[in-house]
């Protein structure tokens, strides 16, 4: 390491910047901040006024108590919740199949594209594919009663104690394609002495990969698994709303905040409990966003390196 | 509704008095003016876009309404109109979208009811009373029973949906020794006998929730004395606990209990359920009343018997098919409402009436029809059921408790994991909190009402 004869030279001093040094890349960001200020503070004022609004008159909090006791707003808040179950499936999931592949090397290409394919899948088809597989006289039960398993059948999406278990599956299914790419790639890049060396230590393959090939992952496994996180707290909608016509069932099984929030204000046309109930969903998406921002910072700014 | 609606309302009100001397309106190619519109006919180059639904359930209605746009626009060389076919489920989300934005179309179909009312008490319609004539509306089936807030007509019928006849396959009930169920016991009955067997009785799909609110229209209207019970308990005045509201959630608890229904009716749609009717898998379904006359024909109507739901209880409406109109309304943003109003009023003139009837096969929202044209006897037979008919329920209640409590209490019930009175009690509930959050519910109902 050099780090200790660097920070002692002359070179090394701190640089005082003047003002219109510091402020010398305004003007090249300017135009895109304004349209990002424009674009998003000015929706999230709108959302936000809204809020606390009935009528067009000011009712202060009412509309956050009325979500918040609203036992159905409650229920979508735990479906969330439950749904990030499938975050650490999913890193297992991926790294598994990384490691696998990594190791395969043959025909890494193809596998590679196969396994990406049904995340560049748009969902609506996703939705009715497994809403047609998953019917309880569909394929998936059907190809089960052909193997003898006619005992695990099941009603995938008709059982209200297992609908949100089959779209977390689903959900799985679907983006567990991006983080074997994203593994992949990392693994790819990493220094092939630091593997000669462990092996030539005798570590054998889960040893070698457990302490030489994850640890020199995390930051990447952690980018992953907070993009994965704010997918199942507030991307979900559409796979609700594809495999269950949008009415989040049966009976409220399946119902999640975004659909929740879109039912509020498109169909039961009440905005202003529908952008309370979006205020907290942005808030709860906030703590996930500034959770993957400390993350960086405390691992040097990059995923990469 | 709110003050700031009264006060428009007052408004329009009185320039409906001030330009009433304008006279009624009529589609015969002159320039024609409203019931109380101050705007002229326009005689520049106008656009209006109608946003529609109804292919789905009285196919031959996209043909129908291509033919009547184009028959409208070379009486009006100026005028455009551009037809735009919404999904079930984006009907009403759609609107609801174009409505935040106030723009999007200038006709927008509504079913009846509280579907035609609430637009209005959020401001995204302009009645269309204002600008077609009362002698002209008063020919417009269903529009006083549905339509009507506080004198004014909100939107235009347009065609009849007798909802919902049961469709019974008597060749499926011979081979088994049955026949057409017609009152409660008898259901259940046919029922066992069927499940045991191995058919189904009744196919249906609750998936897509719809199916549940016709269920409560079918079963829930036979205990009610009228549909004011009904309102009365969106407005809290009952309670949807009462027996005469709760009741029929235990009826239907018992279908689920005698094995009538398919065992994936909570995974199939609607309309893919009733497939299995055609194909001979059950021995009867539940269509809409505009597409019954097309599953007869694909069964065979020596094969079929149309009937009403099985009776189990006394009230007004048990053993009566109900009946509602489809309708279409002039939106609040509208640029041209007056020319709106005047193709409506075309989708009403004879040869459009009789055109729709060839078309479609079901019956136009207008006494002016000529019944004795029908000669299918299941037409015949449905007309006359849908002009005895009760009012449609569903239709009362807002769409909010129809979709939270109905549809999934349906769902829920039908797959066992709800009891009836579970099920009654939930809805209570859910309209207890409506009543909370929609802070002018209670208020629009005393106007609808009243």
């Amino acid at each position: 390491m050099t780090t200790d004869v660097a920070t002692v030279g002359p070179a090394s001093r701190p640089v005082r910047r003047g003002l219109a040094h510091r402020l010398g890349p305004l003007p090249w960001v300017a135009p895109a901040a304004l349209a990002i200020l424009f674009v998003f503070a000015y929706s999230m004022f709108e959302l936000v006024r809204q809020s606390f609004q009935y009528d067009d008159a000011w009712v202060g909090f009412e509309n956050f108590s009325l979500v918040l006791t609203d036992p159905l707003f409650r229920t979508a808040i735990w479906h969330n919740t439950l749904l990030l179950v499938a975050v650490p499936v999913l890193v297992v999931l991926a790294l598994s199949v990384a490691v696998v592949l990594y190791e395969t090397r043959r025909g890494v290409v193809a596998y590679r594209a196969i396994l990406f394919l049904p995340y560049i899948l748009p969902i609506p088809v996703i939705g009715v594919v497994f809403g047609q597989l998953l019917q309880l006289n569909g394929a998936l039960n059907g190809a089960l009663d052909g193997l003898g398993l006619g005992s695990v059948t099941q009603d995938w999406l008709g059982n209200p104690q297992l609908a949100l278990w089959t779209m977390g599956g689903v959900i799985v299914w679907k983006e567990v394609g991006f983080g074997i790419v994203l593994f992949l790639a990392r693994m790819m890049s990493l220094p092939e002495d630091v593997y000669e060396s462990a092996r030539l230590d005798g570590a054998g393959f889960f040893r070698m990969h457990w302490h030489v090939t994850i640890p020199q992952m995390r930051p990447l496994v952690v980018f992953y698994v907070i993009s994965e996180a704010i997918v199942m707290v507030s991307w979900v909608f559409n796979y609700v709303f594809v495999m269950t016509n949008g009415q989040g069932g049966p009976g409220t099984s399946t119902v999640v905040t975004e659909l929740y929030i879109y039912r509020t204000a498109f169909q039961d046309q009440a905005p202003e409990l529908a952008s309370a109930a979006a205020v907290l969903l942005f808030l709860s998406t906030l703590v996930l966003i500034v959770g993957f921002f400390r993350v960086q910072r405390a691992e040097g700014g990059t995923f990469g390196d | 509704m709110n003050a700031r609606r009264s006060v428009a309302a007052a408004l329009s009100a009185a320039a409906l008095l001030t330009t009433a001397a304008c006279g009624g309106g009529s589609s015969d190619g002159q320039s024609p003016e409203g019931a109380g519109s101050p705007q002229a006919f326009p005689t520049e180059d106008v656009t209006l876009t109608m946003w529609w639904w109804g292919e789905q359930e009285a196919p031959g209605a996209k043909q129908w309404l291509a033919d009547t746009v184009k028959a409208y626009e070379a009486k009006h060389s100026n005028i455009t109109i551009k037809t735009v076919l919404q999904t079930t489920d984006g009907l009403i989300p759609s609107f609801e979208a174009a409505a935040a934005a106030k723009q999007g179309p200038d006709i927008e179909y509504f079913w009846g009811g509280i579907y035609s009312q609430q637009p209005y008490w959020s401001e995204s319609i302009t009645p269309v009373s204002d600008y077609i004539p009362a002698d002209e509306l008063a020919h417009y089936t269903n529009a006083a029973l549905e339509d009507t807030y506080d004198g004014r007509t909100l939107t235009a019928p347009w065609y009849v949906n007798p909802q919902f006849p049961v469709l019974a396959r008597t060749d499926v009930l011979d081979e088994h020794g049955l026949e057409v169920p017609t009152t409660w016991d008898e259901l259940l009955n046919v029922c066992d006998v069927l499940s045991a067997d191995g058919v189904t009785t009744l196919a249906g799909g609750v998936k897509d929730g719809w199916f549940g609110g016709w269920l409560y229209s079918m079963l829930g209207a036979q205990s009610v004395a009228s549909k004011d019970d009904v309102t009365a308990a969106v407005r809290g005045d009952q309670s949807f606990t009462d027996p005469n509201h709760a009741e029929w959630w235990t009826r239907l608890e018992e279908t689920r209990e005698h094995g009538c229904w398919n065992d994936d009716i909570n995974s199939l749609e609607l309309y893919q359920a009733q497939q299995r009717w055609v194909d001979g898998d059950a021995a009867m379904t539940i269509t809409a009343g505009t597409d019954a006359p097309n599953f007869v024909e694909k069964v065979g109507a020596d094969k079929v018997t149309v009937t009403t739901m099985p009776t189990w209880g006394d009230g007004a409406y048990a053993g009566k098919m109900g009946t509602t109109s489809q309708t279409v309304g002039i939106t609040s943003w509208s640029k041209y409402p007056q020319v709106a109003a005047d193709f409506i009023m075309f989708m009403h003139t004879p040869d459009r009436l009789q055109a729709w009837y060839d078309q479609t096969g079901s019956l136009p929202a207008d006494d002016r029809f000529d019944m004795s044209k029908v000669g299918d006897p299941v037409k015949k037979q449905l007309f006359a059921y849908a002009a005895d008919g009760a009012p449609y329920l569903e239709n009362f209640i807002p769409s909010a408790l129809d979709s939270k409590a109905v549809f999934a209490g349906v769902q829920l019930v039908l797959q066992g994991s709800k009891s009836g009175e579970e099920a009654a009690a939930d809805m209570q509930a859910e309209a207890e909190r409506l009543r909370r959050t929609d802070r002018s519910l209670v208020d629009n109902f005393e106007g609808w009402t009243d």
